[in-house]
């Protein structure tokens, strides 16, 4: 097969993402008062309503009717103040009354946008101009979104007998309805998605937003956030779609990277030697790193949907939208550009510490004890040293951009202070101190050394005069050689090429 | 001392109250009727002899510590069997649920015990509700108190023919498109279908979910109020999303003259076909009689109503396709035995759980509600019952009630009525008011003039004007029913269920 | 056009209903019958008019708190399983789901 960026020269892409997520956060299931499961032994949080037991009525949980509200405001849609639950049929027991309580053709929240940025090596993935690209080959995608609707997750089966994990081969399978009724909410988006890096990019900033709104663990690895990729190619210029196939098994952000590029490479294959894509439900086998077919759709699924007349219509009212929307954090686009203008940071930096919101506290916590005036240091310490670390404390990054600022010890000593305090509660400025690793600035100190240094190495001393500037480093470290390490090598620098200018 | 049968509901309570009896000697005596009278009528499915005894002990433990009593006390009911009781099997009367033991109480069954009830057992029905003569039943017929070789009605057969044999005192029923009504008729009680939501559906097996309502059977208007007190103390239900609080006393205003108040009468339907001469004498003498009380008869126009069956039969079916997806044969009901998988377990399970009506309902349901047939019929369907909603609101602008036969005939004989759309036909009084979700109820007339069995009118009010439907019952019961309330049925009248 | 015997079996596998083939002919005649009865509602003009899904007036937005109840409907697992034809330990159990795929989720 082709390479990626060889098949996109002459291929568009052409990709919409279905996306589930379970509102983890709430304390109940969506219709009945159930407590959500985690790690619960099969069947525990059960009723009547979630078993589908007959004569059982549904009654919606307020929470998950705020919680997508949420969604949708955070995701610029427009909430549909009218709307319906449906129910949608299909015989299968993992929905315990076969059918899913779901939204007809108006969902809670429809049309909204998210806007991605993509820069670097992900940016290169788009070799078109139809997108406006700046001087390092970074752009911004509008993503539109189709809508996102509230409906009901199913339950759990494990298919027993036969080879492992292999459905076919099962002689029976076994049901626990724990999770059937967890409040689930499908966001689908526009066909607007052109390659696998956008559709990791915008997945990626889904999940920051509902993290941020707490509506969610949104764990691609424990199923609580799941993804499907719709995905079609089509000639450049062409403008009809070609036929889709439906990518499943998609649990991580790596796995739909890596999945949607296969399928493009694996469509374009079948296409340029004249054959046929069919529109089918394609399995992601992550250890294959391919995707094989799960079942070939002949005709459209026709799931008898009709509104659900056990359950009232919304008709939700301007307060219960502002009650929503005032519920809403910061979200991660409006920290970013706070943090860029009230702090100077690179919007690169900015965006990384805004995405998260664990780490944007961290971050806000720790600059909150450094000291505003050396924000650009403390996101320097998060981005660059931080992520190796699982056990620091706000208090430490703060405490060890403060040396970093005050020159008292370079970018790699940094890490071997933070290799050391990592998981304890010693202040990184007291651990220098014990350590003897504080370096100095004195110029008077320092300024003997720097001559001494010169005084003897006049090979040196006499190439850099010819024009060979790269030898200031060995000067520096001879000078640090010298000053046993307890010097600062910018310090040193700065001296020696004042000195030798002179 | 008295027959059980004999006693009103409130005359029991009063008599439990007062000591004159006990809840026991009650439970006792309606368990003897059961026992003379049922081996005919069939009316039970079950009998539950040890809740009402343990019901009834409580009941008097309560009043031997002073303690005071329900409005309902030591008051013997049966509930049909789609309503849940934990102690008692809830079959739908179908081999799809021949052995499923409730797992929780259904709120009007809960709330008839609040108010003291003894529970009797469950009764007989059409399958899943399916019906309206009760023959649709998987374990056996159940027979019209009046001529045993005809059918009592249904869907709620089981629970009108229990109270027309007298034994037991109130029964519960539910009502999709006259299954309390049509039944009451036939068996010459009064049965009321409440406006919907004025009675919580929780816990009673859906058959058409915007539709289904329950409601009391009595012999006497009187009694039929006292279990819609119950049925609505407490307020709406918590845990039905369609359920609205009724904030009445049916009591207070039962005994209210009419007079002024106006009854609407509509022309189309005293005429329509199908209807029999005596049941149209028998609803114009009832009209005669109101006006005798000093109503005034208004004619009113229900232009779409003849549309209601057509609505109906899309509506219904569609929900009953989507309730009875659930029955698959996995965590509940018959389970087809020794299949290799689980599309034929439940193919199997399905067919050869559920009756022939049954199957056709649902069938019928899944072919309206596919892809290009919906906007066909069930939209347009839902569209129609606007109208005919809109129809009945123009119509209560000009009068309080409409009075029009419960059914168009009276009690057929067993297997008179074999083609599936025909026997659709005996609930064309009915219908209309499921449709528009408004209240209903069936008042005894007598007998027929020629069939000498019970004939019945129909009131019909607008959306939660249930207690002025029970004003205007008692004033059709007091010209008709001079003892205060319907008779048992002659040939079970007194048949064991003495009070030692 | 009337309902043919094969669109009633596909309706049959769908509602997964397994019918006989002298029960399919009965189902299709009644389906056939039931459907004219059905005909009232095709002669309407109904342009403009709203359906009536809920018969419950301007009732809506009907919710529930979000907070858990343990005691009152709860079940445990032995009732739970109580009325099942077939269960496996805490699980419900159902034989080969061959020739099944689910919905799409």
């Amino acid at each position: 097969m082709k390479k990626l960026a060889e098949v996109l020269k002459d291929w568009e892409a052409v990709i919409g993402l279905e996306v589930h997520t379970e509102l983890t956060t709430l304390e109940t299931k969506m219709f009945c008062n159930c407590r959500l499961s985690h790690d619960d032994e099969p069947n525990t949080n059960v009723c009547p309503v979630c078993l589908g037991m007959p004569g059982a009525l549904p009654v919606p949980n307020e929470k998950a009717i705020e919680s997508i509200v949420m969604a949708g405001l955070a995701t610029n849609c427009q909430i549909q103040r009218h709307s319906m639950f449906y129910r949608k049929h299909y015989f299968y027991p993992d929905m315990a009354k076969n059918f899913q309580t779901t939204q007809g053709p108006v969902a809670f929240c429809m049309h909204g946008q998210l806007d991605l940025e993509v820069s670097g090596a992900g940016a290169k993935e788009r070799p078109d101009d139809t997108v406006e690209k700046d001087a390092d080959g970074g752009y911004v995608a509008p993503i539109r979104i189709l809508r996102i609707h509230m409906e009901e997750d199913a339950a759990k089966m494990v298919h027993v007998g036969g080879e492992e994990g292999r459905i076919t081969a099962a002689t029976e399978s076994l049901i626990d309805y724990n999770r059937c009724g967890t409040p689930l909410i499908e966001l689908v988006t526009e066909p607007d998605l052109r390659t696998p890096e956008e559709a990791r990019l915008f997945m990626e900033k889904l999940r920051q937003t509902f993290l941020t709104l707490g509506i969610s663990d949104c764990s691609l690895e424990s199923g609580s956030m799941r993804c499907d990729g719709n995905i079609s190619l089509r000639r450049r210029g062409e403008t009809k779609f070609g036929t889709k196939t439906e990518m499943k098994n998609i649990n991580s952000f790596k796995s739909l990277h890596d999945a949607l590029e296969y399928e493009i490479c694996r469509q374009a294959e079948v296409l340029e030697e004249g054959g046929i894509v069919y529109q089918e439900t394609r399995h992601w086998e992550p250890s294959r790193r391919r995707t094989v077919v799960m079942r070939v759709k002949e005709t459209a699924d026709d799931y008898r949907l009709f509104p659900d007349p056990d359950l009232a219509p919304f008709d939700l009212t301007d307060e219960f939208i502002d009650r929503c929307r005032a519920r809403i954090p910061e979200l991660p686009d409006a920290k970013r550009d706070r943090y860029m203008a009230d702090f100077g940071l690179k919007r690169a930096d900015a965006a990384q510490l805004a995405g998260d919101p664990s780490v944007a506290t961290f971050f806000e916590e720790a600059l909150s004890a450094a000291g505003e005036k050396n924000a650009e240091t403390v996101a320097k310490v998060m981005v660059n040293l931080v992520p190796s670390y699982d056990a620091l404390t706000p208090a430490q990054v703060a405490s060890l951009s403060a040396l970093l600022v005050e020159d008292a010890i370079t970018f790699a000593q940094a890490r071997e202070v933070l290799d050391a305090v990592n998981g304890t509660s010693e202040d990184p400025a007291a651990y220098v101190d014990a350590h003897g690793m504080r370096q100095s600035t004195d110029e008077g100190a320092l300024g003997a050394i720097v001559d001494e240094v010169l005084g003897r190495c006049m090979d040196q001393v006499q190439q850099y005069r010819d024009g060979n500037k790269k030898v200031l480093g060995f000067l520096v470290g001879q000078c640090m050689k010298a000053a046993k390490g307890s010097g600062n090598p910018k310090a040193f620098n700065k001296m020696l090429a004042e000195r030798l200018e002179a | 001392m008295a027959c059980l049968d004999q006693l009103s509901a409130a005359q029991i309570a009063a008599g439990v109250a007062a000591g004159d009896f006990s809840a026991t000697e009650v439970a006792r005596a309606s368990l003897d009727a059961i026992e003379r009278r049922d081996g005919e009528v069939q009316a039970f499915l079950q009998v539950s002899a040890d809740l009402a005894l343990a019901a009834a002990e409580t009941t008097d433990k309560a009043r031997a510590a002073g303690e005071a009593l329900g409005p309902l006390a030591g008051v013997p009911v049966a509930f049909k069997d789609n309503m849940h009781l934990v102690g008692t099997r809830t079959t739908c009367a179908s081999r799809m649920l021949e052995n499923y033991e409730s797992t929780f109480t259904a709120t009007c069954v809960q709330r008839m015990l609040d108010a003291g009830a003894t529970p009797m057992g469950k009764t007989n029905m059409d399958e899943f509700a399916f019906g309206s003569s009760t023959e649709s039943s998987a374990f056996h017929p159940t027979a019209n108190p009046w001529d045993t070789g005809r059918v009592p009605g249904g869907s709620s057969g089981g629970s009108a023919a229990a109270v027309a044999a007298g034994e037991v005192t109130v029964s519960l029923g539910s009502d999709t498109g006259g299954s309390i009504r049509q039944p009451a008729s036939l068996c010459g009680v009064v049965g009321m279908k409440p406006t919907y939501g004025a009675v919580s559906r929780y816990g009673v097996v859906a058959f058409g979910s915007s539709l289904d309502q329950v409601g009391p059977f009595g012999r006497r208007v009187e009694d039929v109020a006292l279990a819609m007190n119950a049925l609505a103390a407490g307020g709406r239900d918590p845990w039905d999303s369609t359920s609205q609080p009724v904030a009445v006393d049916f009591l207070a205003h039962l005994n209210d003259p009419i007079e002024g108040r106006r009854v609407g009468i509509v022309p189309a339907l005293m005429d329509a076909a199908g209807l029999t001469q005596e049941v149209r004498d028998a609803v114009s003498a009832a009209a005669k009689a109101l006006a005798d009380q000093g109503a005034e008869l208004v004619e009113v126009d229900l232009p779409n109503i003849a549309s209601a069956i057509a609505a109906y039969y899309v509506i219904a079916p569609c929900e009953a396709f989507s309730n009875l997806a659930r029955f698959d044969g996995v965590r509940y009901g018959y389970q087809e035995q020794g299949c290799a998988t689980l599309a034929e377990q439940t193919s199997l399970s399905r067919a050869h759980g559920f009756g022939e009506e049954a199957k056709r309902r649902q069938m019928l349901g899944a072919y309206l509600l596919s892809s290009g047939t919906y906007d066909k019929y069930y939209y347009p369907a839902q569209q129609v019952r606007t109208l005919i909603t809109a129809d009945y609101a123009r119509a209560y602008e000009q009068c309080d009630v409409i009075l029009m036969p419960a059914a168009p005939r009276t009690a057929f004989k067993f297997g008179e009525l074999s083609d599936p759309t025909q026997m659709y036909a005996s609930d064309m009084f009915t219908i209309s008011n499921n449709i528009a979700g408004n209240g209903g109820i069936s008042v005894p007339l007598g007998l027929g003039a020629e069939s000498g069995l019970p004939v019945s009118a129909q009131l019909q009010g607008p959306a939660f004007a249930d207690a002025s439907l029970l004003t205007f019952a008692r004033a059709i019961e007091r010209s008709f029913s001079p003892d205060g309330g319907a008779p048992v049925a002659p040939a079970f009248a007194g048949k064991g269920g003495e009070l030692a | 056009m009337p309902l043919t015997r094969e669109d009633v079996r596909d309706i049959a596998d769908y509602a997964r209903i397994a019918l006989t083939e002298e029960e399919l002919d009965e189902m299709t005649a009644y389906m056939n019958e039931a459907v004219e009865l059905l005909e009232p509602i095709r002669q309407y003009d109904l342009e403009g008019v709203e359906p009536t899904f809920h018969p419950i007036g301007d009732l809506s937005n009907v919710m529930a708190d979000d907070v858990p109840d343990v005691e009152v409907r709860a079940l445990p697992v032995d009732v739970a399983l109580s009325n099942a034809g077939s269960s496996r330990g805490r699980s419900f159990r159902v034989p080969s789901i061959l020739g099944d795929q689910g919905g799409d989720r």
